[in-house]
């Protein structure tokens, strides 16, 4: 084995992404014009349900530069929007809301799509909007889940015999034997509002369509190849007639730009109808009404303990609100599935019972934002555990030493399987950056003086990619990372990738991992990704699976050219040696025994690709080299802790957080600064949901939330330092160790914080259950208890 | 209804026949073409993306007429590097990770250009959460967005008054 110098692996390097965005030089969707490009906008519903009766667009269309107006009676035509692909394939009972791209009858949420609206000039296509006259039959609408749920309840799609798109039950160990021998059960109920990742470039596309190319889409995508894909079926035509292209500068995604969205699919019947580019840009207002809500989960748990602490059981009847659920792939009941599935997290509870429902309402369908169904789950695990120690006298550091995983490989009762990580060590780290003895005394000390400070815990397991045993049912895609290396003729690579980034770096870390295999530096590589018709086929990206699948797939296409380097650098030295008696430094191919027979890199790429007939006898010529990677396991994981200290002020419900840290496993960082950046990111996202942001509906269905400034989305004024501390366990099962990072600090976030405002307001005997935590909320609990 | 007006963007006189209702933030994108200013809320200033330098002040664009900005001096992103030579705060914002997707980067940048013009800008974190209040980031959390700023600030305390000042024309 070569014992290869690692020089650019674990180095904060600048990123490469950023001299263009810098300079102004990057390039988004909206910044895009293609010639005789047309602009559409979308009329939309202003009531939750409600019937169309007649849709009147003459005025709009007498306006300067308007070509056309399509409504879902225009489209209908097309069929409807699920197929056997677009909707996850879980265990359980599965309801399939029937759709089209533009409602053809009724609306199911305010904000819905009701007609579309072509024209020259954006400003015109925005005043034509209004002027579209839409009658509409105002129904009732079911907005509460819990309401839908019962028998009598009216129904969001009529067809159906009740208003559940989902239901599953899950089960692991003997619950009843664990909850017939407990000591202590604790109940709680657990809700969350709706908030979620809101990037901060709002959805953009254009379609342009051609008879010789077919359809070309620019789109802010995290996964060009899968929307490909399901585009294709959609219009009945093959793949190769349609190219996807995720262009390098996509503002943010989080998830939320996961999804095949309704309006991709009109913009491409458009321009195959109109034989024209259109473009459209969302608006902030139907970003905020439509998608980035997540997070609306109801958990009623039971927590069976010893009276020691060791907890034996967890029952769970979860109600998640999905709204209309029309989002293709994920159908928003995916979310609260894997919610479900990583219930009990970093926590060993070999016993479960988890009955989980995913009700359809009239709101907008919910859509995967980072933490993917997960953080109202972490803030019921996390808050349950804290109650229970409470109750049982126990600090909340010792309850969760005896209760965290300990060994590895370790399955969850649900069936994730975790491979490495170290709680116990991580909870030591957070004890000793937070000084916790001392933080105990100086929160008595200032109970004394009338103040409240607290402080507060969470632990927890970030996914490092989903392997395919766990994607392929969920959404019939293929966990695999992929990525191509290929040498130019003068020696320098590109590497072609199947997850094209939102804002990662991936063009920085790749590059990285692949200097230090071929023995180059970063400046020698270069990225290409997000374009069906160059990059090679991947999910895209999504559950950190950049650092743990993709990076890995890099590593390996870039080792498996080392021995056709090596042969040819034998050949020129007129040698006969093997790769492993070579060594890869400072773009040459050396002889480890003897450093001065050497070739360098370029000469063997020159030789490789502009003349083959230098080469080796029988060798083939070019230097290029995919590789798929796979990890050996259903899941790879991080084992994190955060904890973080407070002061509440009972007079006014504010909170003030005064240290945030986290301690974080990220396997093996490649780029340790940006390793924290995703970290800062995720917590604050985490800050913001669990805090302030909230996506609020009147009794009628109406957004009161179509702004920014109404949503309250979390600013530098907002937000504490925070502080990141490695705790590395590298995975053993990536080449490099490394596990990926981005998903998961979101999710530490609101058990922790929920821990902290409990634990200083323990002298009220608030119990914090409810998110977003709002200074109201707390200033609510607070006068409760005071009474 | 429409005029004639003309702005000076990053140093270049653009004249055109525009709608008074147009933007300026529009202006900016679609008439200058210089799409390095971003829109990430359109019509509320809350997001901040759009921020540009008008007569050398911090102004959100999207909270303005092109009509308005007749005849002003106005700088973008594109116009904070000299030559080939990144702004020194654009290096810190490469050197201390300032930046992911770079939606926002604008906004912050021409923004802190306004608050590091004054030589006794505070400098302390509080101070530039409160400078940078104005914009929103999703990705980063802030916290290098900050560092970046310190370090600006730091290396721009360490040139002469001359010197300093040729990163501050405006």
């Amino acid at each position: 084995m070569n014992t290869q110098e690692q020089t650019w692996v674990g180095r904060s390097i600048r990123r490469k992404e950023d001299h263009r965005l810098l300079i102004g030089d990057g390039r988004y969707v909206a910044d895009m014009t293609l010639p005789r490009m047309l602009i559409a906008a979308f009329v939309r519903s202003p009531h939750a349900n409600a019937r169309i009766i007649h849709i009147d667009a003459s005025r709009a269309l007498t306006m300067a530069g308007i070509t056309e107006v399509k409504t879902g009676k225009d489209l209908e035509h097309l069929g409807p929007v699920l197929s056997d692909l677009s909707i996850p394939r879980l265990p359980g009972e599965t309801k399939r809301p029937v759709f089209w791209p533009l409602p053809v009858n009724e609306v199911t949420y305010v904000g819905d799509l009701v007609a579309v609206v072509i024209g020259r000039d954006k400003y015109v296509v925005e005043d034509a909007v209004h002027a579209v006259a839409v009658e509409y039959d105002v129904r009732e609408a079911v907005l509460d889940p819990e309401i839908a749920l019962l028998p009598d309840s009216p129904r969001v799609y009529s067809d159906w015999d009740d208003n559940v798109v989902y239901h599953q039950h899950f089960s692991g160990g003997d619950i009843e034997q664990a909850f017939a021998s407990a000591d202590l059960v604790v109940s709680q109920r657990f809700r969350s509002a709706r908030s979620g990742a809101s990037p901060m470039e709002p959805r953009a596309s254009i379609a342009e369509y051609s008879a010789a190319e077919g359809l070309t889409v620019w789109l802010t995508t995290q996964r060009s190849h899968i929307k490909r894909h399901l585009l294709a079926e959609y219009f009945k035509i093959p793949d190769s007639k349609i190219r996807v292209i995720a262009p390098k500068d996509v503002g943010g995604g989080f998830g939320v730009k996961a999804p095949l969205y309704r309006e991709d699919i009109v913009l491409c019947h458009l321009s195959m109808c109109l034989k024209r580019p259109v473009k459209w840009v969302e608006n902030r207002q139907e970003n905020l009404v439509n998608i980035g809500q997540e997070r609306d989960q109801i958990h009623d748990i039971e927590l069976a303990l010893r009276k020691d602490g060791k907890i034996l059981g967890i029952r769970d009847r979860m109600v998640a609100d999905c709204g209309s659920a029309q989002v293709p792939i994920y159908v928003s009941f995916s979310m609260p599935w894997l919610g479900a599935m990583y219930l009990t997290n970093g926590y060993d509870i070999p016993n479960i019972d988890i009955d989980l429902y995913c009700v359809v309402t009239h709101k907008p369908g919910l859509t995967p934002s980072r933490s993917f169904g997960s953080f109202t789950c972490r803030f019921a695990i996390d808050r349950i555990v804290d109650i229970a120690a409470r109750r049982l006298k126990i600090d909340p550091v010792e309850i969760r030493r005896k209760n965290a995983i300990k060994k590895y490989p370790h399955t969850l009762a649900t069936g994730v399987h975790c491979d490495s990580g170290d709680f116990p060590g991580a909870l030591d780290k957070a004890c000793h950056a937070i000084d916790y003895e001392r933080f105990r005394k100086e929160q008595q000390a200032a109970r004394g003086e009338g103040r409240y400070l607290g402080i507060g815990f969470s632990l927890g397991i970030e996914f490092s990619g989903l392997s395919s045993q766990i994607l392929v049912p969920m959404e019939r895609q293929p966990g695999f990372g992929v990525a191509t290396v290929r040498f130019d003729a003068n020696g320098n690579v590109q590497v072609a990738h199947g997850d094209q980034p939102q804002g990662q770096g991936h063009d920085t870390t790749i590059a990285q991992v692949v200097a230090d295999e071929l023995g180059l530096t970063p400046d020698d590589i270069y990225v290409i990704s997000g374009d069906t018709q160059s990059a090679p086929f991947a999910a895209g990206t999504l559950a950190s699976r950049m650092g743990g699948y993709t990076l890995s797939a890099a590593v390996l296409a870039a080792r498996g050219l080392r021995p056709k380097l090596a042969a040819i650098a034998a050949h020129h030295l007129g040698i006969s040696a093997g790769e492993d008696e070579f060594v890869f430094r400072d773009g040459e191919v050396m002889l480890a025994a003897d450093p001065t027979q050497r070739v360098a890199v370029a000469r063997i790429a020159e030789t490789a690709m502009l003349a083959p007939t230098e080469l080796p006898p029988g060798m083939d010529g070019g230097l290029e080299n995919t590789a798929h990677f796979e990890a050996d396991t259903t899941g790879m994981h991080s084992t994190n802790v955060h904890v973080v200290t407070v002061e509440v002020f009972p007079n006014t419900g504010d909170c003030q957080i005064l240290r945030y840290i986290a301690v974080d496993d990220c396997g093996r960082p490649v780029n340790p600064t940006m390793v924290r950046g995703q970290i800062h990111g995720g917590v604050a996202l985490g800050i913001g949901n669990a805090c302030q942001e909230e996506f609020v509906y009147d009794e009628a269905g109406n957004p009161l939330v179509t702004t920014l400034t109404d949503y309250l989305m979390v600013s530098a004024r907002d937000l504490p330092h925070i502080e990141v501390i490695n705790h590395d366990n590298p995975s053993p099962h990536t080449p490099l160790g490394t596990k990926g990072k981005g998903e998961g600090p979101t999710g530490m976030v609101p058990g922790a914080l929920g821990n902290a405002i409990e634990d200083a307001l323990s002298p009220f005997g608030v119990t914090i259950a409810e998110l977003p935590m709002t200074k109201e909320r707390i200033w609510t609990l607070i006068d409760e208890a005071s009474r | 209804m429409k005029r004639e007006i003309g702005i000076t963007i990053n140093g270049e006189r653009i004249e055109a026949f525009v709608e008074h209702r147009l933007l300026l933030v529009d202006f900016i994108r679609e008439v200058a073409g210089a799409t390095g200013t971003h829109v990430g809320c359109g019509f509320e200033g809350r997001c901040g993306a759009c921020t540009v330098l008008v007569d050398g002040a911090a102004c959100k664009s999207c909270l303005m007429f092109a009509v308005q900005a007749e005849g002003t001096d106005i700088t973008t992103i594109e116009g904070l590097a000299r030559g080939d030579t990144l702004h020194p705060l654009q290096q810190a914002f490469t050197d201390r990770h300032g930046l992911q997707c770079g939606y926002c980067t604008p906004g912050f940048l021409i923004t802190l250009y306004d608050y590091l013009k004054d030589p006794e800008c505070d400098a302390s974190a509080e101070g530039i959460r409160e400078a940078i209040g104005g914009v929103l980031c999703r990705c980063t959390g802030y916290v290098h967005i900050i560092e970046a700023a310190q370090q600006a600030i730091e290396v721009l305390a360490q040139m002469d008054g001359a010197e300093r000042a040729k990163w501050f024309p405006k």
